[in-house]
């Protein structure tokens, strides 16, 4: 135990000698955060939409006024003729545009039904589907407001856990998982393969530490590390994003560090067989870090991907880490939601470690 | 008695033979120098002997424990320089020492006290918190030595240690070297200086992973370089070359610096060598020598090379 000990806090010494381990382990959760809270965000709106008024009357004025007060669709362009919005749409500066008929304001104003054209920029299919949206409620509720009488309706929808379907609540439970697989991945194939780099790793076997002490004294502070990123993305989370935290704190705890286990397991093994830190790092990247952001379901849902995809899937732990901690931290859910994944992680963890214990073995000889 | 028995070790790496059937003993408080080519099988040897790799046949005891079978127990006996600087270049020397001596489970006073003693022995007082990586090589090599006599261990190995040296550096590892064998630790070295060889009681030749020559240097001398062998100094010794050359009781005239060094049969002494030299040689001098190990180790090579 205190050659683990001796071990673990010679790796801390590294740490906080190396600038870049320092970058690793906690500027870049925080800017991971910020960047999935902030900058990708599936919820469009601030739409820029161009207005096209063939009617050009103080009635359309106000039709204009009514449709965009609400800021979800920006006025971009306010056209007299539709070769007008078309140069706006093919510049970028409008993704769709109304385009109101002659006559339009006088038939409002009679109560007749009034058609807008709505031209939508089609190339970039998210964005187009969420101008139609928009527009298609903007104009209902125009009509509603208008007729005072409520739509009569089959389907009254109601959406709970994150009603307002802002992507951060979507994107912030997986981000964790996914901060935790890259640091640990790179520190760990890093920390390891540094030390047959430089020769080192000879010089540790011809004292008395034994292989298992190695590895333990070396994942110990990185998991340690690890726990605190878990505290740190959920800290900046709930501080900056509102992220909420309706389920169990033990639950998460555990299945973090089941998860922590198996990657760090995993930047161990590439480490041991690589022997070196650039290939380790690329190794890791590729085994461990682009399946916890595409496999997991963290940005696209696993039920989507092609069936040989989905069942890849399986085998990534992330994707049971981030189903328990969208659980979580959004629903509430508990452990007897949650025990399957737990079993996954804990799968992953016994075979990562016992694997790069054996492939460890292998090597001194 | 002796500390270290190598018997018949061998090691294979695939069909590559690296020891090939190496035996030899070291006496306690002994140093034994091991010379040899690149790849002559040195290295592999003293990985074996410190149980970091296991032999393919034979076996080693060291300390009176066996390397292929307590190699645990081998390595609680022995310190390790190895031919790679491989102290942490990012930590001090304090750091570097307090977790080398951790990793040999030395712990709280005990430690304090032993890189204390350390860091007396290899003449490192008040350079602790110094960075390792910024220090020169021939302290680093003193920080090394230090890190692997924190257990002290009454068997040293050294993988040329004074390789990339400087020679004042050099003089004082070995200076280091002997105040640790005089006090009974066992030092087993290698080295590629053929000068550094001269310091050792024995030493162990190593040609294509065989032991090929093991004696003192005296007695390698003796029997690799035989005949007697004369220095021949003068201001224009290079006149007698030829002519020396000619005489069927020379063996061989080497030219070494501004002197010749001449071998002759047994029977010839430093009177009848003066009397076959020119007097337009203006000869000064002339002794006899011992061959140096420079000479064994030629002979051994174009022994092997036959």
């Amino acid at each position: 135990m205190r050659r683990v000990l001796a071990m673990s806090r010679k790796e801390v010494l590294h740490v906080r000698r190396d600038p870049t381990m320092t970058w690793l382990a906690i500027g870049m959760p925080v800017l991971l955060v910020l960047i999935f809270g902030f900058g990708v965000r599936f919820d469009l709106d601030h739409l820029p939409v161009a207005w096209v008024d063939l009617d050009g009357t103080r009635g359309s004025d106000a039709l204009r006024e009514e449709l965009f007060v609400s800021g979800e669709l920006v006025l971009a362009k306010v056209c007299p003729e539709v070769e007008c919005a078309e140069r706006a749409m093919r510049s970028n500066r409008a993704v769709a545009a109304f385009v109101v008929p002659p006559g339009a304001a006088a038939d409002r104003e009679r109560g007749e039904p009034v058609t807008l054209q709505l031209l939508v920029d089609g190339t970039d299919g998210t964005v187009a589907n969420a101008a139609l949206a928009n527009a298609e409620a903007l104009t209902t509720a125009a009509s509603i407001a208008h007729d005072r009488r409520p739509p009569r309706s089959l389907v009254r929808t109601v959406i709970r856990y994150n009603p307002r379907g802002e992507s951060a609540m979507f994107l912030l439970p997986g981000t964790i998982a996914y901060v935790l697989a890259l640091v640990s991945v790179l520190l760990t194939a890093l920390a390891i393969a540094r030390e047959w780099e430089r020769g080192s790793m000879e010089q540790l076997f011809s004292t008395t530490v034994g292989g298992l002490e190695i590895v333990l004294g070396k994942l110990l502070p990185y998991l340690l590390l690890g726990m605190f990123d878990v505290l740190l993305v959920l800290a900046v989370g709930a501080s900056v994003f509102a992220l909420p935290f309706r389920g169990s704190l033990p639950l998460v705890g555990l299945a973090s560090i089941l998860f922590l286990v198996g990657m760090l397991g995993q930047g161990l093994l590439v480490s041991i067989v690589t022997r070196s830190q650039m290939l380790a790092t690329q190794l890791g990247a590729v085994s461990a870090v682009l399946p916890s952001l595409l496999l997991s379901g963290f940005l696209f849902p696993v039920e989507n991907l092609p069936w040989p995809l989905y069942w890849l899937s399986m085998i990534v732990p992330a994707r049971f880490h981030v189903g328990l901690l969208r659980g979580a931290l959004l629903k509430g859910s508990g452990w007897g939601d949650h025990w399957l994944d737990l079993v996954g992680l804990a799968a992953y963890a016994a075979l990562t470690v016992g694997a790069s214990a054996a492939a460890f073995r292998r090597r001194v000889a | 008695m002796k500390t270290i028995v190598v018997e018949r070790l061998r090691r294979t790496f695939g069909n590559f033979v690296a020891v090939d059937d190496v035996s030899f003993a070291v006496e306690q408080g002994e140093i034994f120098g091991f010379l040899g080519a690149n790849g002559a099988g040195k290295t592999t040897t003293i990985r074996m002997i410190i149980g970091v790799l296991p032999p393919t046949a034979g076996d080693a005891t060291v300390a009176g424990f066996s390397v292929a079978r307590e190699p645990r127990e081998v390595k609680r006996r022995v310190g390790y320089v190895s031919q790679r600087f491989s102290l942490y270049p990012d930590l001090t020397i304090r750091q570097n020492l307090s977790f080398f001596g951790g990793a040999y489970g030395v712990w709280g006073q005990q430690l304090e006290d032993r890189i204390e003693q350390v860091v007396h022995a290899v003449d490192l007082e008040g350079r602790l918190d110094d960075l390792t990586g910024e220090l020169p090589g021939g302290i680093r090599q003193r920080v090394a030595l230090g890190a692997a006599l924190l257990h002290s261990p009454p068997i040293v190995l050294l993988d040329e240690p004074t390789a990339g040296v400087d020679p004042r550096s050099r003089r004082r590892f070995w200076d280091l070297i002997r105040t640790l064998a005089a006090a009974g630790t066992t030092v087993l070295v290698t080295t590629h200086h053929l000068d550094e060889a001269e310091h050792c009681a024995r030493v162990g030749l190593m040609v294509d992973g065989r032991l090929v020559a093991l004696d003192t240097p005296d007695g390698l001398a003796r029997t690799w370089v035989p005949g007697r062998m004369f220095r021949v100094d003068g201001v224009a010794v290079h006149r007698a070359l030829a002519s020396l050359r000619a005489r069927p009781e020379v063996i061989d005239v080497e030219p070494f610096g501004a002197a010749l060094h001449v071998r002759t049969h047994d029977a010839i002494d430093e009177a009848r060598v003066r009397s076959w030299l020119d007097p337009a040689a203006a000869v000064s001098r002339v002794v006899e020598i011992r061959p140096s190990l420079e000479d064994v180790f030629l002979a051994v090579a174009a022994r092997g090379a036959a």
